[in-house]
C-alpha cells in the first residue's frame, strides 16, 4: 500500500487538504465552491457509476432479498420480517460452517505464503533455464479454478483417478475403490485446502519475488561483511524487507480465498450434506431450500468482508507506523 | 461432420431469425390478443449437450419452425437450460420473467402460487385424456384440478453385469436384498477394485436411489394419507441395512458422496456388478464399448424379501404460465408437441419414455428394449406431488445420503421436520 | 527505499548489472533440479487433462496412467460444436472488460493519487469493498436490472458486469503506482509545455506500465473464467462463452470427459501465452509500486 492509499483510507478528513478546507471556510464566490466540489467527478464518475449500477444495486437487491419469503422456485410470498435470519441462526450447520470458513482461511493463505516464500527464494537465485522455470508456474494462475478442481476431483475417482493408479502401481492401496476421500470430511476437506493452495502459490510466489528482487544487494553485501549467517539474514534482513510485497499478497489473497466458491463447489459440493462447506457454498446449498435465508446468509458474509477489510487496515496503518 | 456442422448453422439461423422475429413483435404482445402474430416463450430442460446437434434445443426448435409453417402467427421463442443449471429457473421466476410454458418442474407449487393455466385451459380433452393416467393424476393441485401434463418419462430397473456375475459363479440375478448383499460381497471378493453394487447416494440424484431401497421395504416418503412420513420406522430399518451394506465393503466407497453420473460411467466400463439405472444408462454403456448387449441384463429392482411388483416412474412435466395471457396459442402448440411422432422423436433421441397411451404403444411396437420398460410403466410408483415437495426435494438431495451411516434415524428426523414445518 | 527505481527497473536489467554471483556448479544443478521439479509440480494436473484430452472413449476410464492408443480425434471434433464461435466470444468480452476497467480506472486511480478531496477516503473504501464481493451471491440482482435493461443476450452486459467487478484491483493497484511516482515529473512536463492531460499520457502512463499490465493481466483472467454471470446472462440462442459452453460437456447422464477437458486446454492456451509475454511485468508491477 502506499502512502496516500493509507492517508485516503486511515484519515478521510484531510487535514492537510489545500482545496476542501478553503472552500468550505470562504462562502465568497458559491459557484467557485461548487465547480470546487465537482472537480473530482469527470475523473471519478465513470468508476463510481459502474461500482453503483454493477455492484452496489445487485447488494441493494440482496439485502431487500433477505427480507422476503420466497418459495423454492422462486415466487415472493410477502415479507418475511427477520425470520429469515432467525432460520439461518437456527440452522445446525451453521456453527461447523463458520468454523470452517475461519480454518478455510488462515490455512489456505497461510500456508500458501509460507510455501510461496521458499518457492520465490529458490526462484530468485541465478540458474540455467530459469525464466523457462518460471513459466511452468503460470499454468495454475491462468488456467480456470474450476476446470483445476474439476481435474483434481477427476485424478482423485476412487475407480479409476491417476493419483489412485500410481498409489496403486507403487504398492500404496491394494485395491481400487477402497477409498474415496472426496467422501469424508476430514480428508476432502484437506484436499480442497490442497487445490486451493495450489492456484494460490503461483501468482503469491510472483509477488514475493517482486519483493525480492527490489532489495538491493549491497544490503546483502553488507550482511555478509558482518558475518551473518544465511538464517539470521534471511530474519533480520530479507523478511522485513519483503513486509510490503507479503502484504500485498495477503490482502488479496484473503479476498480471493475468502469467497472462493469453485473449488468447493466441484469438488465436494460442500457435502456429504454441509460437511465441508465454507459459507459460500452454504450460501449457495440454502439457496436450493430457501432463496431468503440464502440472501441472509449473504447479508451476514457482508458483515464478515466489512469486518476483514476493516482489520487489513489496522495491519496496514501497523505496517506504516513502523516504518 | 459437415452434416453436422450444416445443421449446427441451419439452427443457428432459425434461432437468430425466431430471436429477431420475438424481439419485433414481443414490444406490442399486448396487442397479441388482437389476432396478430403473438409469440409464445418455451422454456424447456437440456437432456442432451448443448451447443451440439444432440441439444434439446434443437429438438424444440425443430417443433418450433415446423408449426410456424402450419401456424404463420404464433412464433415459439425457444430457451432450454441444462439440467446442471437449471437453478437459474428459480432466479428468473423470482424476477418474474415467466415463460409461457416450461418443461420440467412439478406444477404444485407453481399452482399454489397462482401461476398456472388449468391444464384444460391448454390442452385438448383429447390429449388430457391420453395421457398415461398414472402420472397424469400426479399433476393435481390442492384443489383437485390439474395444472400440469406429464411430457418425458423413465422407469427404472437393476442393471446387472452378467460378466461380473459368471466370473462370481452366481447364477442369478438378484432378487432380495439379501442376495444383492450375498452376490456384491462375491464380485468385490474376485479382486481387481470392482464394485459389488453401485450405491449412487450422492446430491445428484440420491432422492431416487433411496426411494427404490424405501419401496423394497414399504416404505416411502409419504404414508397412505399423502402426509411426509420420512422417518417412518420401515425407511429407518432401510437406511441401517444400507449401512451395514456399506460397511461390509459390498458397495463404492462413500456413497454419500457418489454421483448417479460416476456409477453409471463406472457400470458401463465393466467395474460395477449391479447398479439402479433407466434406459438412459444404455447409450453410455454403448459409448464406453465395454460392455455388449448379451453382457448385461435388467431385472426388478429387489425389496427386502421379494422385487418390487411396481416399477419407480418418474415423469418431466409441462406447465403453463398466465401472465401473459396466450392459452390459445399455448393449446395449439401443446397438442402439436403430444403428437405421438413428436413424442416419440424426443424419447429415441434420449432414451427416455413417452408420457401418452397412444405413443408408449406405438414406440412398443418399434422399439424392445423401451418396450421392456414400459411394461410396467402403468403401474409405477411416483414421487410426491405435496404443493412443497420441491424445496423437500432440494434439501433431500444435499443430506438424504448421510442418513445411510448410525445416525439414520436422527438424519431422517430433521428431514421430517423440515418437510413438515416449510409447508 | 527510493520510490522510482523499483517500478521502472525491472528484474533483468538490475540483475546484468551487478557482476553474476557464480555459485558452485553443484549447488546450481540441484537448485535448478528442485526449481524445475516444483514446475513440473505445479503443471501435472495440466499434463493429466491433456492425457484424458487424448484417451479415445472406450479407454477413458482405464486404469492406467497414458491410454494405449491416444487419439487427437477430441481435439478436431470439438470445433464442430461452435468452440470457434465461444472462443471469439470470450476474447471480445475478455478484451472489453478489460479495455473498459482501464479505461474507467486510471482517470479515478490517477485522480485520488493526486489529489485531496471531500470523499476520497470513501471512494477508496467503497473500492476497496467492492472487490471483495462474489457475483454468486448477487446472481438474482444481476439478472434483474439487465432484464430490465432489455440487455440479455448482449455481450455489453457481460462487459459490464466483468468490469464492475474488477474494476476494484485495477484502481487500487495503479492508485499505488501513480503515488509513487513524484509530482515534479510531472511539473517538469507541464513547465516543457504539456498540458495535464498530455503530461498523463508521455509521462505518467508509460512510468506505471507495469502496474498498467498487471491490472489488465488480473482483469483479463477474471473476465475469461467468469462463468455464473455469463450463464445466467445469455441463453442458448446468444453469444456464450467457453466457460459456459465447458459446462455443457457436463450432462445429467454422462460428463464428455476427453471434450471436456479438450476444450479446457484449448481455453487456456490464449491466457498462458499472454501471461509468457508480459510476464517479467506482472512480477515487478504487483508490488513495485507499493515499495515506498
Amino acid at each position: 500500500m502506499t502512502q496516500s492509499t493509507q492517508a485516503g483510507l486511515l484519515e478521510p478528513a484531510p487535514g492537510s487538504d489545500d482545496a476542501g478546507p478553503r472552500a468550505r471556510v470562504r462562502p465568497v464566490g458559491g459557484g467557485r465552491r461548487v465547480l470546487r466540489a465537482l472537480a473530482p467527478l469527470p475523473w471519478l464518475m465513470p468508476a463510481t457509476g459502474l461500482i453503483l449500477f454493477v455492484v452496489i444495486w445487485p447488494v441493494v437487491s440482496m439485502f431487500l432479498t433477505s427480507r422476503q419469503h420466497f418459495d423454492s422456485m422462486g415466487f415472493d410470498q410477502g415479507s418475511a420480517g427477520w425470520g429469515n435470519f432467525t432460520r439461518l441462526f437456527d440452522e445446525p450447520d451453521l456453527p461447523g460452517v463458520l468454523m470452517r470458513t475461519v480454518i478455510w482461511v488462515v490455512a489456505v493463505v497461510g500456508l500458501t505464503i509460507l510455501i510461496s516464500l521458499g518457492v520465490a527464494q529458490m526462484f530468485n537465485k541465478q540458474f540455467p533455464g530459469r525464466k523457462f522455470a518460471r513459466w511452468m508456474l503460470i499454468a495454475p494462475w491462468a488456467a480456470s479454478v474450476v476446470m483445476t478442481s474439476i481435474v483434481f476431483k477427476w485424478m482423485l475417482n476412487p475407480s479409476n483417478g491417476t493419483i489412485l493408479v500410481l498409489m496403486h502401481d507403487l504398492g500404496f492401496m491394494k485395491d481400487y475403490n477402497s477409498v474415496n476421500w472426496l467422501s469424508q470430511q476430514t480428508p476432502a476437506f484437506i484436499w480442497e485446502i490442497v487445490v486451493a493452495i495450489f492456484v494460490s502459490v503461483p501468482f503469491t510466489t510472483y509477488a514475493l519475488l517482486a519483493g525480492l528482487q527490489a532489495v538491493p544487494e549491497d544490503v546483502y553485501e553488507a550482511c555478509r561483511l558482518d558475518g551473518a549467517g544465511a538464517v539470521r539474514t534471511y530474519w533480520s534482513i530479507t523478511l522485513p524487507l519483503l513486509r510490503p510485497a507479503l502484504l500485498v499478497a495477503a490482502l488479496i489473497n484473503i479476498m480471493n480465498v475468502f469467497n472462493s466458491f469453485p473449488i468447493i463447489y466441484e469438488m465436494t459440493g460442500g457435502g456429504p450434506g454441509n460437511q465441508t462447506s465454507t459459507t459460500t457454498l452454504f450460501m449457495y446449498n440454502t439457496q436450493q431450500t430457501s432463496i431468503g435465508e440464502a440472501a441472509a446468509m449473504s447479508v451476514v458474509n457482508f458483515g464478515f468482508i466489512i469486518v476483514v477489510v476493516l482489520l487489513f487496515l489496522r495491519a496496514s496503518r501497523w505496517n506504516s507506523a513502523e516504518d | 461432420m459437415k452434416r453436422r456442422l450444416l445443421a449446427l448453422t441451419a439452427i443457428g439461423v432459425a434461432g437468430a431469425l425466431s430471436l429477431s422475429a420475438c424481439s419485433s413483435s414481443s414490444t406490442g404482445s399486448g396487442s397479441g390478443s388482437t389476432g396478430g402474430n403473438v409469440t409464445i416463450k418455451l422454456l424447456a430442460a437440456d437432456y442432451g449437450t448443448a451447443g451440439t446437434s444432440n441439444s434439446t434445443q434443437s429438438y424444440w426448435q425443430g417443433l418450433a419452425d415446423t408449426f410456424h409453417k402450419s401456424h404463420p402467427n404464433i412464433t415459439v421463442q425457444v430457451q432450454t437450460i441444462a439440467w446442471t443449471n437449471w437453478a437459474q429457473v428459480a432466479t428468473m421466476i423470482q424476477d418474474k420473467q415467466y415463460p409461457d410454458i416450461l418443461e420440467g418442474d412439478a406444477p404444485q407449487q407453481f399452482a399454489a402460487d397462482g401461476l398456472l393455466y388449468k391444464l384444460t385451459d391448454v390442452m385438448s380433452a383429447n390429449t388430457v385424456s391420453n395421457l398415461i393416467p398414472v402420472f397424469a393424476k400426479q399433476e393435481d393441485g390442492t384443489d383437485g384440478t390439474a395444472y400440469g401434463a406429464p411430457f418425458t418419462t423413465s422407469a427404472r430397473g437393476l442393471f446387472y453385469n452378467k460378466k461380473l456375475f459368471a466370473a462370481a459363479k452366481i447364477a442369478n440375478p438378484p432378487k432380495t436384498w439379501a442376495d444383492i448383499q450375498a452376490d456384491a460381497t462375491k464380485i468385490k471378493a474376485l479382486g481387481g477394485g470392482n464394485i459389488g453394487y453401485g450405491l449412487p447416494l450422492g446430491p445428484e440424484e440420491a432422492q431416487g436411489e433411496s426411494y427404490l431401497w424405501m419401496l423394497g421395504n414399504g416404505g416411502g416418503y409419504v404414508d397412505s394419507t399423502g402426509k411426509y412420513a420420512i422417518n417412518q420406522p420401515a425407511n429407518i430399518e432401510t437406511f441401517n441395512f444400507l449401512n451395514t451394506l456399506i460397511k461390509s465393503g459390498a458397495t463404492e466407497p462413500g456413497p454419500a458422496s457418489t454421483n448417479r453420473q460416476q456409477m453409471w460411467d463406472a457400470f458401463s466400463a465393466g467395474q460395477v456388478g449391479m447398479v439402479g439405472g433407466s434406459g438412459a444408462l444404455i447409450p453410455d454403456i454403448v459409448k464406453n464399448g465395454k460392455l455388449t448387449t448379451s453382457d448385461y441384463g435388467v431385472v426388478p429392482m429387489p425389496g427386502k424379501s421379494a422385487p418390487l411388483t411396481q416399477t419407480l416412474g418418474v415423469h418431466d412435466d409441462v406447465v403453463a404460465f398466465k401472465q401473459a395471457g396466450h392459452a390459445d396459442q399455448i393449446k395449439q402448440f401443446l397438442d402439436f408437441v403430444y403428437s405421438d411422432a413428436n413424442q416419440i422423436s424426443f424419447d429415441q433421441e434420449y432414451d427416455l419414455l413417452p408420457a401418452t397411451t397412444s405413443a408408449s404403444a406405438a414406440l412398443s411396437a418399434k422399439d424392445p428394449v423401451a418396450a421392456g420398460f414400459l411394461q410396467n410403466v402403468p403401474n409405477s410408483v411416483v414421487y410426491p406431488s405435496n404443493t412443497n415437495w420441491n424445496t423437500v426435494l432440494a434439501k433431500l438431495k444435499q443430506t438424504l445420503g448421510t442418513a445411510a451411516s448410525d445416525n439414520a434415524s436422527s438424519v431422517l428426523g430433521s428431514l421430517q421436520t423440515f418437510a413438515t414445518s416449510n409447508q | 527505499m527510493t520510490t522510482l527505481t523499483a517500478p521502472a527497473t525491472p528484474a533483468a536489467p538490475a540483475a546484468k548489472a551487478r557482476p553474476p554471483r557464480r555459485l558452485p556448479p553443484l549447488r546450481t544443478v540441484a537448485l535448478a533440479g528442485g526449481a524445475y521439479l516444483i514446475g513440473v509440480v505445479f503443471l501435472l494436473p495440466y499434463l493429466e487433462m491433456v492425457v484424458t484430452a487424448i484417451r479415445p472413449g472406450n479407454e477413458l476410464h482405464d486404469r492406467n496412467l497414458f491410454p494405449a492408443h491416444p487419439t487427437l480425434s477430441s481435439f478436431t471434433d470439438i470445433w464442430s460444436t461452435g468452440l470457434g464461435t465461444n472462443l471469439g466470444t470470450s476474447l471480445e468480452i475478455a478484451f472489453g472488460s478489460t479495455a473498459l476497467v482501464l479505461l474507467v480506472a486510471i482517470p479515478a486511480a490517477y485522480y485520488t493519487a493526486r489529489r485531496n478531496f471531500r470523499g476520497k477516503g470513501i471512494f477508496l473504501l467503497l473500492v476497496l469493498i467492492t472487490q471483495m464481493f462474489q457475483p454468486t451471491a448477487m446472481i438474482v440482482g444481476i439478472y434483474q436490472q439487465f432484464v430490465q435493461f432489455n440487455m440479455i443476450d448482449s455481450i455489453w452486459s457481460l462487459i459490464l458486469v466483468n468490469a464492475g467487478f474488477n474494476m476494484a484491483f485495477a484502481v487500487w493497484i495503479l492508485n499505488a503506482y501513480f503515488s509513487a511516482i513524484p509530482k515534479e515529473i510531472e511539473e517538469a512536463a507541464i513547465v516543457d509545455g504539456c498540458s495535464r492531460i498530455g503530461a498523463m499520457f508521455r509521462v505518467i502512463l508509460p512510468l506505471a506500465s507495469p502496474g498498467i499490465v498487471t491490472a489488465l493481466i488480473f482483469t483479463f483472467i477474471a473476465a475469461w473464467n467468469e462463468f455464473i454471470v455469463a450463464l445466467t446472462l445469455t441463453t442458448q440462442a446468444g453469444p456464450r462463452t467457453l466457460t459456459v459452453k465447458i459446462s455443457n460437456f457436463v450432462g445429467e447422464y454422462a460428463t464428455d470427459w476427453q471434450h471436456l477437458f479438450a476444450a479446457s486446454v484449448i481455453a487456456t492456451i490464449p491466457v498462458i501465452i499472454l501471461f509468457a509475454l508480459i510476464e517479467g511485468k506482472v512480477a515487478s508491477g504487483l508490488t513495485a509500486g507499493s515499495v515506498k
